[in-house]
């Protein structure tokens, strides 16, 4: 008797039109009656071939099961929908961030190629105007050393195992990401308090506005030599990057708060929404901070400035902050004249 | 380089902080999501709690 059953098993499961239709009733049971299914067969036995149910799950399907400790997500026990996020974290991801950022240097060094630096076509006067605070400098600072950290440790997750694993070997690379994955943890705080004080300190100063559409027609005077476009203590270029900077910092945040408190979500799918959200986000911010680094050193001269010693040279203020100037001068905040003095070149 | 220097000085200060907080006010996801009965002994030999 046991050995013709066992021929009535090989039989059955060797017809491929046979184990199509148990496939599909074990389906059919399984989605009408998620958590009975689990006790009306084995996942391991021949009826039921577990490729075949993951592929046949729709988006959105799972199997879970009942459980008695707390962690209710250990209820789901088969999510097909977690390969997708798996297969964008590995395949997709590391394109679409190698893209925005090695696609942003390449962008950034032609411009350099093409339009060289931008120098200050009357040169360096020698007189200074405060441009930034000592207290906005240190929120720009506090933000932006976070960020760096943040940046760099979030791209290892994406691209550490392809460039640095095989430079390190894995207990090297192993420990690093472990203290990466707290700096990245811990850090997000400050770097959330210092978006939260840049918006509110700079966003009277970032309201766009007319003179901001004739700066952009004009390139901002960057893209083509000649005449700058008159600007408020902000530029158009500058106000783009504050909004980058409030807008993706919000969702970044938003989404790293989900991953810090996982269970907060409430179910798995959502948790990994917010995953492919924070990963996406951050691969078009470092980008977006690229281009904001480089014309804030070596894309522009005197820029470095601003946010170094947080004085200015008075004729780079004057060729991109021309109206910012004259509402300085006019509170008496800053030198006036106009005439130059010639500096020794860099 | 001071106003830097301050900057970066208070972020890993927060940083801290914020490990300190955390830690204090979360357990370990070997005791938050367990109950008596499945908890071992020493998690950290067992793959589900701090090594």
């Amino acid at each position: 008797m046991p050995s013709s059953l066992s021929t009535l098993k090989v039989s059955i499961a060797g017809a491929p039109i046979v184990k199509a239709l148990c496939a599909a009733l074990a389906l059919l049971f399984v989605l009408a009656h998620p958590a009975a299914a689990q006790l009306s067969f084995k996942p391991t036995a021949e009826s039921v071939h577990e490729d075949q149910l993951l592929n046949a799950l729709k988006e959105g399907d799972k199997i879970t099961g009942r459980i008695s400790i707390p962690d209710a997500m250990a209820a789901s026990l088969i999510q097909p929908a977690g390969r997708d996020w798996r297969d964008f974290h590995r395949s997709k991801l590391p394109i679409i961030g190698g893209v925005a950022i090695i696609g942003m240097f390449a962008l950034l060094a032609i411009f350099l190629m093409v339009r060289g630096r931008v120098r200050i076509r009357e040169g360096f006067s020698g007189r200074k105007i405060l441009r930034f605070a000592s207290f906005e400098r240190f929120t720009h600072w506090v933000t932006a050393s976070c960020f760096i950290v943040l940046a760099l440790s979030g791209l290892n997750i994406s691209f550490g195992r392809i460039l640095i694993l095989p430079l390190f070997g894995p207990e090297a690379f192993a420990t690093m990401s472990a203290y990466a994955k707290l700096a990245h943890d811990y850090l997000a705080f400050p770097f959330m308090l210092g978006l939260v004080i840049m918006l509110v300190i700079w966003i009277k100063d970032n309201v766009p506005g007319k003179l901001d559409l004739q700066w952009l027609k004009q390139g901002g005077g960057i893209l083509f030599e000649g005449q700058h476009p008159p600007a408020r203590r902000f530029n158009a270029g500058q106000k783009g990057i504050f909004w980058i900077v409030i807008i993706g910092g919000a969702l970044m945040s938003v989404s790293g708060w989900f991953l810090l408190f996982p269970y907060l979500p409430g179910n798995v799918t959502a948790l990994q929404v917010w995953t492919v959200i924070h990963a996406v986000i951050a691969m078009l911010f470092i980008a977006a901070m690229l281009a904001h680094i480089y014309i804030g050193t070596i894309g522009m001269e005197g820029a470095f400035d601003a946010m170094g010693t947080g004085e200015v040279d008075l004729n780079w203020a004057r060729e991109h902050h021309s109206l910012w100037v004259q509402e300085e001068q006019a509170k008496g905040h800053a030198p006036s004249g106009s005439t130059p003095r010639p500096m020794p070149a860099e | 380089m001071k106003v830097f220097l301050a900057a970066l000085l208070f972020a890993a200060i927060a940083a801290v902080g914020v490990s300190l907080v955390l830690n204090t006010i979360q357990q370990p996801s070997s005791i938050a999501f367990t109950t008596g009965g499945a908890r071992v002994g020493d998690p950290g030999n067992n793959l589900i709690g701090p090594s």
